[in-house]
């Protein structure tokens, strides 16, 4: 068996773990943690993938991912600030009472 | 020890960027100067010193660029050569962005200074804006695929929170949390087909990844990067399916940002689209899907916004449309059809800007968004109402209006490319948007309901920025041939160019 393909797998589940959270989660705060498992989806592959090319961990990979990670939190904290002025306005964090915009 | 001499050689930034990264994280000392002190414009002032500056230094890249060889710079970022490491890497067509979105950027600044003097934590706004322009200048210039995502997550940050500015209503807290979330998920599919990319070449500078990646075999691994890709990137410049963000988001900002987002940023998305396309593959493997998106894109928005009632909203699907007829020229894969795509890329920001500022100063003076109470306001207000006619007309693609131009040169190249289907989509949508820009029209000249109506006209300043635009609209329709020749350069850079690009990159 490849070496790679139990990484390669657990990022496929990763990923689709995180994108089922995004559309079955009605908090506001539980979708946030799907774009963080999406995030540490794409990290975890990152990791993964900097043994094979140069037969060396490549550090250009880890580097990556340290950059990566401070960027998705970031994202996190803005989204939980804008979680909390929704709700000061709807009094709730339930995404689906966010239908006020009519499309 | 390092000295500072050695130390500025090994960190350099390209010039636009460095004005406007360090005038927007210098604006929070200077705002807090200007509240303590007491004086009155300071914020003002530099914004519009920044932004100017960051304009002149986009010409001053040009000059330098016409003089390297290979008409490729290369900055590195820590002194090592571009396959190692983050660099930036200016080819024409970062050139010609970067200076859309400096242009546009200048004139947006100006209008604000009007439209947002009532509103509160200015000082955030104006660092905001700045952090959002460095963020696009930042992704038109990155030479590698991480260079690109630091400065798109620095684009995104600052867009999120400028579409929810208005924190004190409902409607921008929604919109802005709404496109966080999308955006958000987005820049998770764009970070995975980065660590595809990697996993497949061992890098992810620009040109090593062409050169190893252009005319591969098909690999299953290359269907997954391709849907990757366009899902990162399509969220961003609202490509139909992932759509939805753009009419909360857009309208619900403020008009200035409105102007910003729709002019520039979803270009910018359109942009990073387009070049990583070109630079991984061939045109024919992206041909097809592009093609039906264009379609999809073009059509749906056009028939969602024959519906709407609030003008803004209106516009914003019309931006979706304008984006469907950029993705034509995507698809032809040919120097002329992206020629169209960039092109139509700074016409647009012109003509929807505009757009979106005559529609808020209508905006500002009345206080509604909905065309049934705005009847007839546009006997009250004649300079911003000539002036949005003018980019109605202009986004309707009438002759004599740059939108024409840049419309005639995509249609034209999708049948060149042989997919006459796409230019009479494409014609027949083009009609098919007129229909709900006259409505507009229609609704802003006819009698008022209210006798009691009483609007006045906007600023002069706000009216000063609206009208030069509208000039340059007609200006650029009757005599497009500088702003052709460059796109032309640029279009050339990326898809006849290549093989230039890579050997000036890599020696």
């Amino acid at each position: 068996m490849d070496p790679f393909t139990p990484f390669i797998v657990s990022v496929a589940l990763l990923f689709i773990i995180g994108l089922g959270c995004l559309m079955v989660k009605r908090d506001m705060v539980r979708l946030l943690i799907g774009i963080e498992i999406l995030f540490n989806a794409a990290n975890l592959n990152f990791v993964a993938l900097s043994l094979q090319t140069k037969g060396f961990i490549d550090p250009f990979a880890h580097s990556i991912v340290m950059m990566a990670i401070v960027l998705d939190g970031t994202v996190i904290a803005v989204g939980l600030a804008m979680a909390l002025n929704v709700y000061k306005h709807y009094k709730t964090l339930d995404i689906r009472k966010l239908r006020r915009l009519k499309w | 020890m390092v000295d500072p001499g050695s130390l500025s050689q090994i960190i350099q930034f390209p010039l636009p960027l460095a004005v406007l990264l360090c005038g927007g994280l210098a604006l929070p000392i200077i705002g807090l100067l200007a509240e303590r002190a007491g004086v009155g414009r300071l914020r003002e002032a530099w914004m519009f010193i920044v932004t100017a500056a960051a304009l002149g230094s986009v010409y001053l890249l040009y000059q330098q660029l016409k003089a390297a060889p290979g008409r490729v710079l290369v900055v590195t970022l820590w002194g090592q050569r571009p396959p190692l490491g983050g660099c930036f890497e200016i080819d024409a067509l970062g050139i010609y962005m970067g200076g859309s979105i400096a242009f546009l950027g200048f004139l947006v600044a100006l209008y604000s200074f009007k439209y947002m003097e009532r509103e509160s934590r200015l000082t955030e706004f104006y660092t905001l804006v700045l952090l959002m322009m460095a963020g696009m200048t930042g992704i038109a210039l990155a030479g590698d695929f991480f260079t690109l995502f630091i400065f798109w997550e620095l684009m995104g940050l600052s867009s999120y929170v400028l579409v929810a500015f208005l924190k004190n209503r409902w409607g921008p807290v929604e919109a802005g949390f709404k496109y966080l979330v999308m955006s958000a998920t987005a820049g998770a599919f764009l970070l995975l087909s980065m660590s595809f990319l990697y996993g497949m070449t061992g890098t992810l500078n620009f040109a090593q990844l062409a050169a190893s990646l252009h005319g591969s075999v098909r690999t299953p691994w290359l269907f997954v990067l391709f849907s990757a890709l366009v899902v990162g990137f399509g969220v961003k410049s609202a490509i139909v399916p992932l759509h939805t963000w753009l009419p909360d988001a857009h309208p619900e900002a403020p008009s200035p940002i409105s102007a910003l987002l729709s002019g520039i940023v979803i270009e910018t998305g359109l942009y990073g689209l387009t070049r990583v396309l070109y630079l991984l593959f061939d045109p024919n493997f992206f041909q097809l899907s592009i093609a039906a998106l264009a379609v999809l894109t073009m059509t749906l928005a056009n028939i969602t916004a024959l519906l709407q009632q609030d003008i803004k909203r209106l516009l914003a699907y019309s931006s979706i449309a304008q984006i469907g007829y950029m993705l034509i020229g995507v698809s032809t894969g040919t120097a002329y059809g992206v020629m169209g795509v960039f092109l139509h890329v700074f016409n647009h920001s012109l003509m929807k800007g505009m757009a979106f500022l005559s529609a808020g100063s209508i905006v500002h003076e009345t206080g509604t968004r909905d065309l049934k109470r705005l009847r007839g306001v546009g006997r009250m207000m004649p300079y911003t109402t000539f002036t949005l006619f003018i980019a109605l007309l202009g986004l309707g693609g009438v002759p004599a209006t740059n939108g024409f131009i840049s419309k005639f040169i995509l249609f034209n190249s999708a049948i060149g490319a042989g997919m006459a289907w796409l230019a009479v989509a494409g014609v027949l949508n083009s009609a098919l948007s007129m229909a709900y820009y006259l409505r507009v029209m229609k609704a802003l000249i006819s009698t008022p309901e209210d006798e009691g109506l009483k609007v006045h006209e906007a600023p002069a300043l706000m009216v000063a920025v609206t009208v030069l635009m509208a000039a340059l609209v007609v200006v650029f329709g009757l005599y497009p041939a500088p702003v052709i020749s460059l796109a032309t350069r640029a279009s050339r850079a990326l898809v006849d160019g290549m093989s230039r690009y890579i050997g000036a990159v890599l020696p």
